[in-house]
């Protein structure tokens, strides 16, 4: 027992050698001590020399309060040299400072005077990195855990290896200067500038929101996603979108590096707080949204009648339209093909759908983008020219060219871009659906559209035959089941009660009881058994849809359901034809005369 | 004889005696070479008086305890200093707390060391309590006269537990956060009581700077006074049920005949076990010491220096996993962003496993059964046999019920883990 005891504590005393060693001699006391040997070399005094000899390594810091939180930076503990000119040209870490004056440094009488003084400014507030570190691993900011390495110097070990060496370089700390240096076109800060222009030119303002500069709803709001993520998440959100959420509905559009690069610039200075801004400016810009920023930022172009088209064209292909539409060989991947858009679509339409997509198409995510009147009228006279080839062949190569995209090709209705339209493309493998109506009402709704939906008037394309061939491929290859003959039903031809608002309130207790539970409160389609069904219920406020429809159609639907779909037939529930009648009504009356067309006065 | 008259003292001599005068004074009993001064040890020295003159050599085995109880009470004291010495530099506000921890890490002298000293002592001590629980058990040795020390033990892990918890989140970092957030969110489960318990424990709805100071005010306060107080009475009930327990074959049967013939103190005859209890005994000649056969052996300096050996090992290895391994600091606190998985530290994994099936049965009920019958083990357990021995036949059932439900939580916690990832979905870690 002695024996091991007398082993176990030499153990010890050996493991506090140790320790005592690792304790002493740090990194930055080996710094110091180079510092001060180089600096007693470079002394022109002996008084100098003497304070040299005399002076102990310590640790340095700085307090700084002025930027929000208090930060302490302990960087200049190994960057002694950081404000000694004398060491201009030294390696680091005992490299001086450079002075510059685009960062606002002058010379007096030969010698240079710092505009951000470090013992006002410090370390961290332009450099990012972690000031209370006194190792490397921590203070540069390798390690994983720590939001904020060196701007542009330190990659971290866990950053994807294709992104990790672009994210290297001075030009990323122009981010941090943008946190006081604001102003429009600021020279210090190209590439803020350039990036904000790239916001605006690749229409990310139309999803994102920036306070002060937009507020698109359908992405995440990027005000403060400097101080959120770090660089190689803003690059692998822009460069490649699904590698870190591969749900994510984020087009890929196909920039090149350097504009990459000036983008997350950008999106790195955003860090939601601005040092140099007043609470009173702040206020202004929350009021004003940023008005006068806006439109320094986007330069509209000037049209010139006689080269509309052309300008059109350029515009949408340039303004990254191509992200979601598809449009020659260029594939977005989410929003409807324009290569048929000059046949199927008109202009005053398309015009409207420019300015308010809503309003032509309600349920449309796309946003409403901010260009000018002419500017639109512009893109729609190009879009107008678009007439596409006409396809030939079968059934089945028509499909393939002009059907597959939404309706997919199992004809399942989950296309490329499926789940980007609502409401959902068909599922034309659904038999109880297919052969419950006639076909001739199908062959319409391949020639004429589906009114409110993404569903074309292909008729406007197709023939009578062709369409009907599509038909038969569809019925062959996806409903498969073959058609029997339809019962007839017993439908008013049309609605035995007249509107008036005693209808219309017994009609809205009907649809609340009954119907507001897939259909929602409001009527938009958006119950809560909504979450569950497919396809979804109808969103019975899409005005173009619901007058495009009949009464007769209407009660077929309630009182007979829609197979195929989750509507069940309400005559087994007890519905009479006066209370159809009365939800008709209500129905009608929630879908007032689209205010849409207002601008198409503008457009001949 | 009169004694020899001392030479006078002069002023000289009084300051050439000085040091020798100081010793003795505070040292006043000689380092023993006799066994009288072997006995004497255990109660003129204040730190040693807990021990007793004589301890049992099976005490002594250290196949037989592995020093378990030893080390746990060793780790506690490494964690209450070095814990000490870390509240001289951390403050429990959620604005400062975070960056005190960087500064321990970077600038303080021996910060690093000192804080993985704290951790690695804490997630060992956590486990050592836990061996030694099984040791216990396993040994037969909460029968009576144990039982209550049983519960003691038992009551002495559950605040083991908790003093980890608490101290759990004081770095507050998203490890620490989110694993608070998931071990408060538990409690609430319990019935009637358990929303309270939880607004007790976090000081209002969610964790936050509430939370911190209680946890902080728990961790460095209140836990540590009942712990202090609870191993004293753990330790005084180890004296009073006479030492560790041993096996009934462990001393040698003495004969009512040998007994008589050896000259008793007055009053009752004793049990054969333990001859003598109490120093009073030594004094006077009716000391039996060498006198009955008997398996003990002197305290000092037998026991004392096995004690001091289990705490070079323990302070050795805590020292080496304190060199090599850093305690973890991840990002600062982001409410908004949890981390998928939240987990609760690897003591609670086995627990958060079980929430995974119900929340009430996996978090509240199932161990609050096993609670309950780890403090009953010793009422519902009364057979008397299979003490001192570890894997007694005679125990055979309650020794395969305890190791299947150690092995089951074990089990949950390998699998909390290692195979639980996003949404707590089953992964494989390879």
């Amino acid at each position: 027992m002695r024996l091991a005891l007398a082993i176990g504590t030499f153990f010890i005393l050996v493991i506090h050698g140790v320790v005592f060693y690792n304790q002493f001699f740090h990194q930055w006391e080996r710094n110091q001590h180079a510092y001060f040997d180089q600096a007693r070399v470079l002394a022109k005094t002996d008084v100098e020399r003497n304070a040299l000899a005399a002076r102990k390594p310590r640790i340095e810091q700085i307090v700084v309060s002025n930027f929000g939180e208090t930060r302490v930076d302990r960087c200049t503990t190994c960057h002694i040299a950081s404000d000694d000119p004398r060491f201009a040209t030294y390696a680091e870490p005992l490299k001086a400072h450079p002075y510059s004056p685009v960062m606002g440094d002058t010379q007096k009488n030969g010698k240079w005077e710092r505009r951000h003084k470090f013992s006002e400014f410090g370390c961290t507030v332009c450099h990012d990195g972690q000031g209370r570190g006194l190792d490397p691993e921590y203070s540069h900011g390798r390690d994983e855990y720590w939001p904020d390495p060196l701007l542009g110097y330190t990659t971290q070990e866990h950053w994807r290896k294709d992104f990790a060496p672009k994210l290297k370089g001075k030009e990323y700390m122009q981010a941090n200067c943008a946190q006081c240096h604001t102003e429009i076109a600021f020279p210090g800060t190209p590439l803020v500038t350039k990036g904000r222009e790239l916001f605006f030119s690749s229409n990310c303002y139309g999803c994102h929101r920036i306070e002060g500069l937009s507020d698109g709803t359908i992405g995440p709001d990027l005000s403060d996603v400097g101080k959120k993520w770090k660089l190689d998440y803003l690059w692998g959100r822009i460069a490649d979108p699904k590698f870190i959420l591969a749900t994510s509905i984020m087009p890929k559009f196909n920039l090149k590096e350097e504009d990459i690069k000036a983008l997350v610039v950008f999106l790195k200075s955003r860090k939601g707080r601005n040092f140099a801004e007043t609470e009173i400016q702040r206020f202004k810009v929350k009021l004003t949204g940023g008005a006068e920023l806006v439109q320094a930022t986007i330069k509209p172009v000037q049209i010139n009648p006689a080269e509309m088209v052309k300008q059109g064209e350029k515009l949408v292909l340039d303004r990254a339209c191509t992200a979601c539409h598809k449009l020659g060989d260029r594939e977005g991947g989410i929003a409807p093909d324009l290569s048929f858009e000059g046949l199927l679509k008109d202009g005053p339409w398309i015009y409207e759908h420019f300015k308010n997509p809503k309003s032509t198409m309600p349920d449309s995510i796309m946003p409403a983008f901010r260009f000018t009147d002419d500017e639109f009228k512009a893109m729609t006279a190009y879009l107008l020219t678009l007439k596409g080839t006409a396809p030939t062949g079968n059934g089945e190569a028509i499909y393939k060219a002009l059907c597959l995209r939404c309706h997919g090709e199992k004809g399942d209705g989950q296309g490329p871009i499926a789940e980007h339209l609502d409401p959902y493309p068909r599922d034309l493998t659904k038999a109880g659906f297919m052969n419950s109506k006639p076909e001739a009402r199908l062959v319409a709704s391949i020639r004429n559209g589906v009114a409110g939906t993404s569903m074309p008037a292909w008729g406007k394309l197709l023939n009578e035959e062709q369409a009907k061939a599509v038909l038969g491929h569809i019925q062959t290859s996806f409903t498969k089941e073959p058609r029997r003959e339809l019962k007839a039903k017993a439908i008013p031809e049309k609605n035995p009660v007249a509107m008036s608002k005693e209808s219309v309130a017994r009609g809205e207790g009907i649809f609340v009881e009954r119907c507001a539970g897939c259909h929602g409160k409001k009527g938009d389609g958006k119950g809560p058994n909504s979450l569950d069904i497919l396809p979804k219920p109808r969103n019975l406020r899409n005005a173009f849809f619901v007058d495009s429809v009949d009464d007769r159609r209407l009660f077929e639907s309630i009182q007979y359901g829609v197979q195929g779909t989750a509507m069940p037939p309400w005559i087994d529930y007890g519905l009479t034809n006066n209370d159809v009648g009365d939800l008709i009504n209500f129905i009608r009356s929630i879908n007032q005369k689209p205010k849409g067309g207002q601008h198409a006065a503008a457009i001949q | 004889m009169s004694r020899p008259t001392p030479p006078k003292a002069t002023f000289l001599t009084t300051l050439m005696d000085l040091p020798k005068n100081v010793w003795s004074s505070i040292f006043r009993n000689p380092l023993p070479s006799n066994d009288l001064e072997r006995s004497a040890t255990s109660f003129t020295n204040f730190f040693l008086h807990i021990h007793p003159v004589k301890v049992h050599k099976n005490s002594l085995r250290p196949t037989y305890t592995f020093g378990l109880g030893l080390i746990s009470f060793f780790l506690f004291l490494i964690l209450t200093v070095s814990g000490i010495l870390l509240m001289f530099y951390y403050v429990p506000s959620t604005q400062q707390a975070y960056d005190r921890m960087l500064d321990l890490r970077g600038s303080v002298a021996f910060g690093t060391l000192l804080r993985n000293m704290h951790r690695w002592s804490a997630h060992g001590m956590v486990a050592i309590v836990f061996l030694h629980l099984c040791r216990v058990f396993l040994t037969g040795s909460y029968k009576k006269p144990r039982e209550f020390n049983w519960v003691v033990g038992v009551i002495l892990f559950l605040l083991t537990l908790f003093m980890s918890f608490t101290g759990y989140l004081l770095p507050w970092d998203q490890l620490a956060f989110w694993a608070i957030t998931v071990g408060t969110a538990i409690a609430g489960y319990a019935p009637i009581i358990g929303k309270d318990i939880q607004f007790l424990l976090m000081g209002g709805t969610s964790v936050g700077q509430e939370a911190l100071l209680r946890f902080y005010v728990l961790h460095v306060a209140v836990l540590p006074a009942i712990l202090t107080l609870m191993i004293a009475i753990h330790f005084w009930r180890i004296r009073k049920d006479g030492g560790l327990s041993r096996p009934e074959d462990a001393d040698p049967k003495v004969s009512l005949e040998a007994m008589e013939n050896a000259v008793t103190p007055k009053g009752s005859v004793p049990e054969p076990k333990k001859l003598y209890g109490f120093q009073g005994l030594v004094r006077g000649p009716l000391t039996k010491v060498g006198q009955i056969p008997d398996n003990t052996v002197f305290s000092w300096p037998n026991l004392f220096l096995a004690e001091l050996f289990t705490f070079v090992v323990t302070l050795s290895a805590i020292l080496v996993l304190s060199l090599l391994f850093n305690a973890p600091l991840e990002e600062p606190v982001n409410a908004l962003h949890p981390p998928n998985p939240a987990k609760a530290p690897w003591y609670f994994l086995g627990l958060q496993e079980m929430v995974s099936y119900s929340a009430f049965w996996g978090g509240i009920g199932v161990p609050g059964i096993f609670v309950l019958l780890l403090l009953g083990t010793p009422y519902l357990d009364r057979g008397p046999k299979g003490v001192g021995k570890w894997f007694s036949r005679d125990r055979l059932l309650a020794n395969t019920i305890f190791i299947t439900f150690v092995v089951a939580n074990i089990i949950f916690v390998i699998i909390g883990t290692f195979f639980r990832g996003a949404n707590w979905a089953f992964v494989t870690p390879w």
